[in-house]
């Protein structure tokens, strides 16, 4: 695994995460649900990691618990050498500045009832940070029209929405840019705008990208490193396009000849 | 099989759909693409009678000898779920949350005249067919207790219920994950007896047609084999949708299309791409006619 200079940025060691179901007997406890099984990974500094997998296959769990959004039953996250699980929330305050998320689908992240302007400056509300012009300098760094501070998320276009998801989550200026399927829920003709932009601004501004993607794909051209995951575990990690050349596991070979693809037709 | 000539819909002043004409003969797989708001959805919503109210369908379709559009809705309820049957998008919104999914199949057999007994026993033999794992208990399970493949595969389930002549796919697979979607297409792809279907995705649709139709601000802008569309692209549109699904290495810009679909009735008066197209000039502010046989085109610039 490439490790970048000094200490990792992002360091999960042993996670496990285990859920109750609703009891369905009053003598006994509901079953245990292990969604996350002993996950260890480690983001360098600059790096672009996708993590992909399907529906269950404990990647949102992962997702949560790197942004501090649930706490692991067990295992340690450290960010950038602070250690972030077992905090309470008035103690993250250094994990909310640092690390923002951009989740799928940016017509039920943002608040219909909020202005633009408004949704993106809130995570500096949030934060007590002045806002000052720093919208009219978001929108503008995600190719929306200086007008679009005053309409509402309605007015716009899937990718315009998401573009303004991506404002937003810029708006602290944090090192860290998690990426929840920012694209599945798009036409393939903005897929390509959207990726771009997140390439542009990765960047330009030397973030470090999380981008979780049911699609090796999508996440071999945005991504250097790549975890599989399955059933709660990691199954294969490593340089995306050795992952993409050579599988070394059954799940991920699947995962590879399952995705419909122009090229063997064309 | 199925014909479509000069289909028409509109809502009120806003003409959704213009002048969309092509057949499907039997046995056939037909793609209908486009992104969202091209109109794609409404030309099957047409065909099954289920435009939403203050929207409506004119022109002519038939399905065999009988009509489809402009007939009084008990005629077309003969034919629904009967003759032509559809697959929806959202299994979770499409199938009802409080009944057994058995009795959703058996219903749309009783509705089109079969005893209650018999639809029941056929309805466990269709789930069977679909490929779902132990049908007897499926059948008493509520659709909340089902995975997302599940639910889509007892949508087909319903669709084939009557013997379709026609089964309409419409983004069957998009909630689903890749190796669910692979399965599900590929079942499609054996029980569907003519097949229309719609998806945004081109690569979806490269393993399941043998003709496109691309459609973009509710007109049909290019439509031939699909080998010949998507190796020899002759619109612009269609050229850049081809080289948008293709994702290039890593560090390179990944091929666009300028702009984003705009609303419905703000589509430029004359060719509907000219305001995204990079080869635009005045000529196009007439409207191109989709010309060629087999593989047609409207464009005034095609690609060569």
């Amino acid at each position: 695994m490439p490790t970048h200079a000094g200490t990792p940025l992002i360091e999960a060691v042993s996670l496990n995460r285990v859920y109750r179901r609703p009891r369905t007997s009053l003598t006994r406890p509901g079953a245990a649900v292990h969604a996350l099984r002993d996950v260890s990974l480690t983001v360098g500094r600059g790096e672009r990691y996708g993590i992909v997998g399907e529906s269950g296959s404990g990647k949102s769990t992962l997702l949560r618990l790197l942004c501090a959004l649930d706490q692991p039953t067990s295992g340690s996250i450290r960010f950038d050498g602070q250690e972030i699980t077992g905090r309470p929330e008035r103690r993250l305050r250094f994990l909310r500045e640092n690390l923002q998320i951009v989740f799928q689908d940016p017509m039920s992240s943002l608040d219909p009832r909020m202005r633009v302007r408004d949704l993106v400056a809130e995570p500096l509300a949030a934060l007590g940070l002045p806002a000052g012009d720093r919208v009219n300098e978001l929108l503008d760094a995600v190719g929306l029209p200086a007008g679009a501070a005053d309409r509402y998320p309605h007015q716009f276009s899937g990718g315009q929405r998401q573009r303004i998801a991506i404002a937003r989550a810029l708006a602290p200026r944090p090192k860290v840019l998690v990426a929840d399927e920012p694209v599945s829920a798009l036409d393939v003709s903005v897929r390509g705008q959207i990726l771009n932009l997140l390439a542009d601004l990765v960047d330009e501004l030397g973030l470090t990208l999380v981008f979780v993607s049911h699609d090796l794909s999508v996440v071999r051209h945005v991504c250097e490193t790549v975890a599989v995951m399955s059933k709660g575990e990691i199954v294969e990690t490593g340089p995306v396009d050795d992952v993409w050349a050579a599988p070394a596991h059954p799940y991920t070979r699947a995962l590879l000849q399952a995705v419909p693809t122009l090229e063997g037709l064309l | 099989m199925l014909t479509v000539e000069g289909l028409h819909v509109r809502a009120d002043a806003v003409e959704l759909v213009h002048d969309v004409s092509f057949t499907i003969a039997p046995g056939e797989r037909v793609g209908l693409i486009g992104e969202s708001g091209s109109g794609k959805s409404l030309t099957a919503l047409s065909l099954m009678g289920l435009l939403p109210e203050g929207v409506t369908a004119s022109g002519r379709a038939r399905l065999g000898e009988r009509d489809l559009v402009g007939v009084p809705e008990s005629r077309v309820k003969d034919l629904r779920g009967r003759a032509l049957s559809m697959v929806f998008q959202e299994p979770m919104t499409a199938l009802n949350p409080l009944m057994r999914v058995g009795a959703q199949v058996a219903e749309v057999m009783t509705l089109h005249g079969r005893p209650r007994h018999e639809a029941r026993e056929r309805a466990v033999e269709l789930l069977e067919r679909v490929r779902l794992p132990e049908p007897g208990q499926i059948a008493r399970a509520y659709p909340h207790q089902l995975s997302g493949g599940q639910r889509q595969r007892v949508m087909l389930a319903i669709a084939l219920a009557n013997g379709p002549e026609l089964l309409i796919c419409d983004e069957p697979t998009t909630a689903l994950d890749v190796t669910v979607q692979k399965q599900m297409l590929d079942l499609i792809a054996e029980v569907a007896p003519a097949l229309l279907f719609i998806t945004h995705d081109l690569a979806v649709i490269a393993s399941m047609c043998e003709r496109v139709l691309v459609m973009y601000g509710g007109r049909v802008v290019e439509s031939g084999p699909l080998r010949d569309v998507f190796t020899r692209p002759r619109h612009r549109y269609t050229q850049g949708l081809l080289a948008a699904s293709r994702l290039t290495p890593r560090g390179t810009r990944l091929p666009t299309i300028a702009g984003s679909v705009p609303p419905a009735g703000r589509f430029p008066s004359g060719c509907v791409f000219r305001n995204r197209c990079p080869h635009a000039t005045p000529a196009c502010e007439t409207t191109p006619a989709l010309t060629g046989d087999g593989h047609a085109h409207a464009c005034w610039h095609p690609a060569d």
